[in-house]
């Protein structure tokens, strides 16, 4: 499913962000028909820390549609010869911004989720985490307020469960001290698609900020559905 | 303030309804509306101020609710509430899939329906929790709830979940019976419904 060169670039180990993002700008390319969206293998130590800031920057300002390549060299301080340098396009230089900071969302997740004690307390910490990283986020902030239509497509319908199903891979080893191994991806894809749901929510009834409102959800309706299970494999 | 005409109100969004089928959302102009409905064009506008924006997010809207409406007649006789979480899931995955002006714009323009849906998605939602309420208050009438549950959140949070399947089931195949079963059971009502409850 995932596409191997995609993950293949040491851009960074590319999951979720990643694939979503490049789909997601990919509708921005202004290279030729037919030139694929693939990342060209860029070697990390080479990558500018500071032209993917500058693109996230400018794309909190502007948005997607509207940065361009001059926005970004202008914001990092560079010639737009060193962005090519690095990056085939707006594109891939968008994805692997965006992947870089869900790569680092996912690592902190991982990191608070791995210094509870309970499945319980673990979830309340992964939720309130990554709601706070995504809220803190003012590029994506950004692009869900004033871009959904450029997101949505790749989290809703088929591309939802898609999503759905990568989250949840990621989840899976955060979750394996806490659930049987038969059962650990299903449990997966259930917290994900429970976190999912309210953080997408615009009048949310529950604030996935406040530790407080996520403890109830996570014990009232999340937890029975991860261990009230039947020893049934699931398939 | 304008007196509504709910029949005048159907008819425009019939109207526009059947242009959005045949011509898309990026085409559908207040014209093409006029032209079908046979209605005047001020007459567009005094029902919908906001035109042709405002015409395309009701038009969503309501047939969002039309296919909720239609899902709720066809589970309305379920035994019990698991059961009719049960239907209601395998038939709206199967509506869904049928729908072929939905299933025509996802693949056509879902940059321009998506956003609509997401607008319009809190009329389905409190229609489908209105919905449950009922069932939800038969089961605590005869103990099958599970201590502690308040209703109301409870269908808020069962909706939410069906609205998330419906469209995007991941890795549960919605056709067959025995993995809805234990996706409603063994998941989506686990803190819901009592353990016998569920286990009938």
């Amino acid at each position: 499913m995932a596409n191997d060169a995609v993950s293949a670039t040491q851009c960074d180990p590319g999951h979720v962000d990643r694939e979503t993002v490049i789909a997601l700008v990919s509708q921005e390319m202004e290279t030729a028909p037919g030139t694929s969206v693939m990342l060209h293998p860029v070697e990390t130590p080479s990558v500018p820390t500071r032209v993917l800031d500058a693109a996230l920057v400018c794309v909190a300002r502007f948005g997607v549609a509207k940065t361009t390549l001059d926005d970004v060299a202008g914001e990092a301080g560079c010639s737009r010869a060193t962005l090519y340098r690095h990056f085939a396009n707006k594109a891939e230089l968008l994805g692997c911004a965006f992947s870089r900071d869900g790569d680092r969302i996912i690592a902190e997740v991982g990191r608070v989720a791995a210094e509870e004690a309970t499945l319980e307390d673990a979830l309340v910490a992964m939720a309130t985490t990554a709601a706070r990283e995504l809220a803190e986020h003012p590029a994506l902030s950004f692009v869900l307020s004033h871009e959904p239509e450029l997101v949505l497509p790749m989290v809703t319908f088929d591309a939802g469960s898609q999503f759905l199903v990568r989250t949840a891979d990621v989840l899976a080893p955060m979750l394996a001290r806490f659930v049987a191994p038969a059962r650990v991806e299903r449990a997966a894809e259930w917290v994900a698609r429970v976190f999912f749901i309210y953080f997408g929510e615009q009048a949310a009834t529950i604030l996935m900020t406040d530790a407080d409102q996520v403890r109830e959800l996570v014990c009232d309706f999340v937890v029975p559905g991860l261990t009230n299970v039947s020893s049934q494999p699931q398939g | 303030m304008a007196t509504k005409d709910p029949a005048m109100e159907e008819r425009l969004l019939e109207a526009a309804y059947a242009c959005v089928a045949r011509f898309g959302l990026a085409k559908t102009t207040v014209e093409d509306v006029v032209k079908e409905s046979g209605v005047s064009r001020a007459t567009v506008y005094r029902v919908f101020p906001g035109g042709r924006d405002e015409l395309l997010r009701e038009v969503v809207g309501w047939e969002m609710g039309r296919f909720f409406g239609r899902l709720a007649e066809a589970v309305a006789g379920a035994a019990d509430f698991a059961a009719l979480v049960e239907d209601g899931l395998a038939f709206a995955h199967r509506a869904m899939a049928e729908h072929e002006v939905l299933q025509k714009i996802l693949v056509t323009e879902p940059d321009r329906l998506l956003p609509l849906m997401i607008t319009e998605q809190e009329r389905p939602l409190r229609f489908i929790t209105a919905f449950l309420g009922p069932y939800l208050e038969r089961e605590e009438r005869e103990g099958r709830l599970r201590p502690g549950v308040d209703q109301a959140r409870a269908a808020e949070f069962v909706a939410h979940v069906l609205l998330s399947l419906i469209g995007s089931p991941a890795s549960w195949d919605l056709e067959d019976p025995e993995a809805v079963r234990r996706l409603v059971r063994e998941q989506i009502l686990a803190g819901v419904l009592t353990d016998a409850a569920l286990a009938e």
